[in-house]
């Protein structure tokens, strides 16, 4: 890795912003400061994200590009120009200029990337919750090491459940469908949805607050005799999903636990049965992905997600208006690869970003500055994607709200093991639970893309098409855990008629596949 | 400059800031420290002193007399007194998109005391970054002249530094760690992570001096650290999109060349100087790319703001013009 290239190279991309804004007669492309300096930042992240920048390199840097065009503010532009003004002393195609406000670039990539404001808003009644992305401490994007702590240990246990237990106390009525099991180091919990059909519609439509729910009045009791409480924890997403968890833990051996509603027979849930994918273990195949190819696909995939959330559209044969506000936050994408390539964490003979040029091509998004003409070749899951956005009569029928029991411990990618706990569909959306050890909740990322989760997961579902999954939001096991409940939301939605799963989950150096039968169960 | 009830000059004069109005700062500072009034003259060269090894200085300073920075000192007092407060460029609040680092990821329950630890920190960084920006507009305010003698100043600390550096690694052969073609030199206090700044302010600096000299598209300008013996090397390739001025100069240009308005003298691109002197002087100088620099006798025939007297600032207009 080439640390001081990754430097000079953004330095000099601040020096080009800065002469481009003092240009006398600044091009029309050339946008506001804001833009430009919101593009300096992006490919400062990107390069932090790979450990070739520290993020208080990146912040110097800005900081001193900031005041070096605030002191020039202060009596107007100059009434000489320094040079042409088009860009300056860097490699051809940095900085290219955007149109678009930097402002409402911004704010649409923050709500990209931490969805809706009523999410937001409703994910804020979750104490321990945090949606998504809320990142911090730009330090480098190094894998983590294997964990040796108390979170890990051969005593993780995944078990799919897919029962209901219904329950009833003065007034409410409701059912908790319990998706899976999870006993970690962390703890012991299900991963449970809520579901309420009294006393009233507005409850039902909206006023779905979890102290109405008699959590006390539930009884756990384990093969043994021993009796458990239940410590709720609220999901953060759009639907009632949350993490139930038992206190105190129960030993690793229990063979069933029964739980009991008010006024309801106890529901017995066997735990001996395990995650058991449908073929057997997951298929391990090595990937050999440098840095830079790797943050390149994630970005590919963020790009391949987010298209939805743009009123366009990418459908063929249609006019193709440009995407404005998603080529205002691809603008950057041409310098991000530039700048990987400074930094040596990409090879100028990679395929990725010929293939994120295609990409960008087929979603109809131009001016991203790649270099690279678009290929071909691209995988087989993005053309799955980007074929249900281009098709002339999409999925119209709308997503029934169900949920599938599923579980499924996956070997570890690059530092990070993954459990599949469970599929969920709601308001026409669709999540996958996962639970992510190893996972740290530090890193701040270029545009959306996620470095806190930093694997790529995609679903084929039983009639071949391929789903997108991205981090929709997350909760830790604890302060000094890094261990993370972490809902994927899945983009398309997964029709109901699914009957089983693939699950690919891609990280730098290898990508494992496994299968799993869903047993879904849907809302009485 | 302004300074208590009057106005008082200021002098950069043999590599550095003089205070002809105090002959003692030192004894003005030490009654300062006693309660005494500091004056504005001697604040103004202590923020001088802080910065001539900031490289921060090369990022911010005047790139050319047409970059000229026009800071006043009625603006260095509103900044001061923060009736201005954000005109100064701008930093993201914490937490909004594209802002600096956020800190809302810890799923604990922030303490009192990690809250209050947090906002001393806050107080903190917003102090250091106002005394940074305050003495970075003093410093402007003094005018052009004397804002590339600080850019001079602080590239030729590093000049000697890389130097120093660049001896101990041929003599410790060991020191030079070659890596993905670039020679890093290690081990040698202050030396660690200035290339990239030292490119970047060459760069910044050369690009608009070359559009003049050639003509050339300063996007299509690349700048590399000369260093070792020699003055370096200046080459043309390529054509059309893939035409490239590569240029590789020692940090010593922008100490010695570039502050003196010399870089291009006569259609001549000025590489290095061979004899300092007012108003002659013999640099290095390329009549083209690709060619070796001949030794040339430069004349200044506009002096500097020799009218003198107390409302005199120097300007770029006041930059003086060299000839062959």
């Amino acid at each position: 890795m080439n640390r001081e290239g990754a430097e000079t190279f953004l330095r000099l991309a601040a020096e080009a912003e800065l002469r481009g804004q003092l240009a006398p007669a600044p091009p029309p492309w050339a946008g506001s400061l804001g833009a430009g300096r919101i593009k300096v930042m992006v490919v400062g992240r990107a390069l932090t994200a790979v450990g070739a920048l520290d993020g208080g390199t990146v912040e110097s840097i800005l900081a001193d590009l900031d005041l070096a065009v605030g002191v020039r503010q202060i009596s107007g532009p100059p009434s000489r120009g320094l040079g042409r003004g088009v860009a300056g002393t860097v490699p051809p195609g940095i900085l290219s200029r955007v149109t678009a406000s930097a402002t409402a670039v911004a704010r649409q990539t923050a709500q990209i990337r931490f969805g809706p404001p009523g999410s937001l808003a409703r994910a804020g009644r979750a104490a321990r919750s945090q949606p998504a992305g809320i990142t911090g401490s730009p330090e480098p994007a190094e894998p983590e090491p294997a964990d040796d702590g108390p979170d890990r240990g051969a005593a993780d246990r995944f078990v799919p459940v897919g029962l209901t237990v219904p329950f009833h106390d003065e007034g409410i009525s409701g059912d908790l469908y319990l998706m899976s099991f999870a006993h970690t180091g962390s703890g012991a919990r299900f991963i449970a949805v809520w579901g309420l059909y009294t006393p009233t519609r507005q409850l039902r439509l909206g006023l779905r607050h979890p102290d109405l729910i008699p959590f006390e009045l539930f009884t756990v009791a384990d093969d043994r005799g021993a009796r458990y409480d239940l410590d709720f924890t609220p999901g953060d997403g759009p639907e009632w999903t949350s993490e139930i968890s038992l206190r105190p833990t129960p030993p690793d051996d229990v063979r069933w636990l029964d739980v009991a509603a008010p006024l309801s027979p106890a529901v017995r849930i066997d735990l001996g049965q395990g995650g058991s994918p449908a073929n057997g273990e997951p298929d391990v195949s090595e990937a050999k992905l440098s840095r830079g190819e790797h943050l390149l696909i994630m970005l590919a995939e963020w790009l391949l997600t987010v298209a939805p959330d743009f009123s366009h559209d990418l459908r063929r044969g249609l006019a193709a208006p440009s995407p404005g506000m998603l080529q205002a936050m691809t603008a950057a994408l041409g310098d991000i690869i530039a700048a990987l390539e400074a930094a040596d964490v990409l090879s100028p003979l990679s395929p990725v970003p010929a293939r994120l040029a295609a990409l960008c091509a087929s979603l109809r998004i131009g001016g991203h500055g790649i270099a690279a003409p678009p290929t071909d070749d691209l995988p087989e899951r993005w053309l799955s994607l980007l074929a249900h956005y281009q098709r002339r009569k999409p999925d119209t029928a709308s997503v029934r709200d169900g949920y599938a029991a599923a579980a499924a411990a996956l070997p570890e990618l690059d530092g990070i093991r993954l459990a599949l706990l469970g599929l969920h569909n709601t308001e026409g959306m669709s999540y996958l639970h996962v639970l992510a050890q190893g996972m740290t909740a530090e890193q701040a990322g270029p545009l959306g893309v996620d470095l806190d989760f930093p694997l790529s997961v995609w679903l084929r579902d039983s009639g071949g098409r391929w789903h997108a999954a991205r981090p929709a939001g997350w909760h830790g096991a604890g302060p000094r855990s890094r261990e993370y409940a972490v809902r994927l939301r899945l983009v398309p939605p997964l029709p109901q008629s699914t009957t089983w799963v693939e699950v690919l989950a891609g990280g730098r150096s290898a990508e494992v596949r496994t299968t799993l039968p869903l047993r879904w169960g849907f809302p009485s | 400059m302004p300074c208590g009830q009057g106005r008082h000059i200021v002098r950069w004069e043999a590599g550095a800031l003089r205070l002809p109005s105090h002959p003692d700062p030192e004894a003005e500072l030490v009654l300062a420290a006693l309660g005494g009034e500091r004056a504005r003259c001697v604040e103004l060269a202590e923020a001088w002193g802080r910065h001539t090894e900031d490289l921060s200085v090369l990022a911010i300073g005047p790139r050319g007399p047409a970059d000229e920075i026009a800071v006043s000192w009625d603006d260095v007092d509103a900044a001061a007194q923060g009736q201005r407060g954000g005109w100064i460029g701008y930093r993201p609040l914490p937490g909004g998109p594209g802002g600096g680092p956020m800190r809302l990821a810890s799923p604990s329950i922030p303490t009192a005391a990690r809250s209050q630890a947090r906002r001393l920190q806050d107080v903190q960084d917003r102090e250091r970054t106002a005394r940074r920006r305050n003495d970075m507009l003093s410093l402007l305010a003094l005018g052009y002249g004397f804002q590339v003698r600080l850019i001079g100043q602080v590239a030729q600390a590093y000049a000697d530094r890389l130097d120093e550096a660049t001896e101990t690694a041929t003599e410790t052969v060991e020191a030079v760690d070659r890596v993905d073609g670039v020679d890093r030199v290690d081990g040698v206090d202050g030396v660690d992570g200035v290339t990239p700044a030292l490119v970047a302010a060459i760069a910044g600096r050369l690009a608009p001096v070359a559009e003049e000299w050639l003509g050339i598209d300063p996007d299509q300008v690349v700048v590399s650290l000369h260093r070792g013996p020699g003055w370096g090397s200046v080459e043309l390739t390529g054509r059309g999109q893939q035409r490239r001025l590569r240029v590789s100069l020692p940090p010593g240009w922008l100490a010695r060349v570039w502050p003196a308005g010399l870089a291009l003298t006569g259609r001549n691109l000025v590489v290095a100087v061979e004899r300092a002197g007012w108003p002659d002087a013999r640099v290095l100088a390329l009549c083209a790319p690709g060619t070796e620099p001949v030794p040339l006798e430069v004349h200044a025939s506009q002096p500097g703001p020799v009218s003198g007297g107390l409302e005199v600032r120097p300007s770029a207009a006041d930059a003086p013009h060299w000839e062959v």
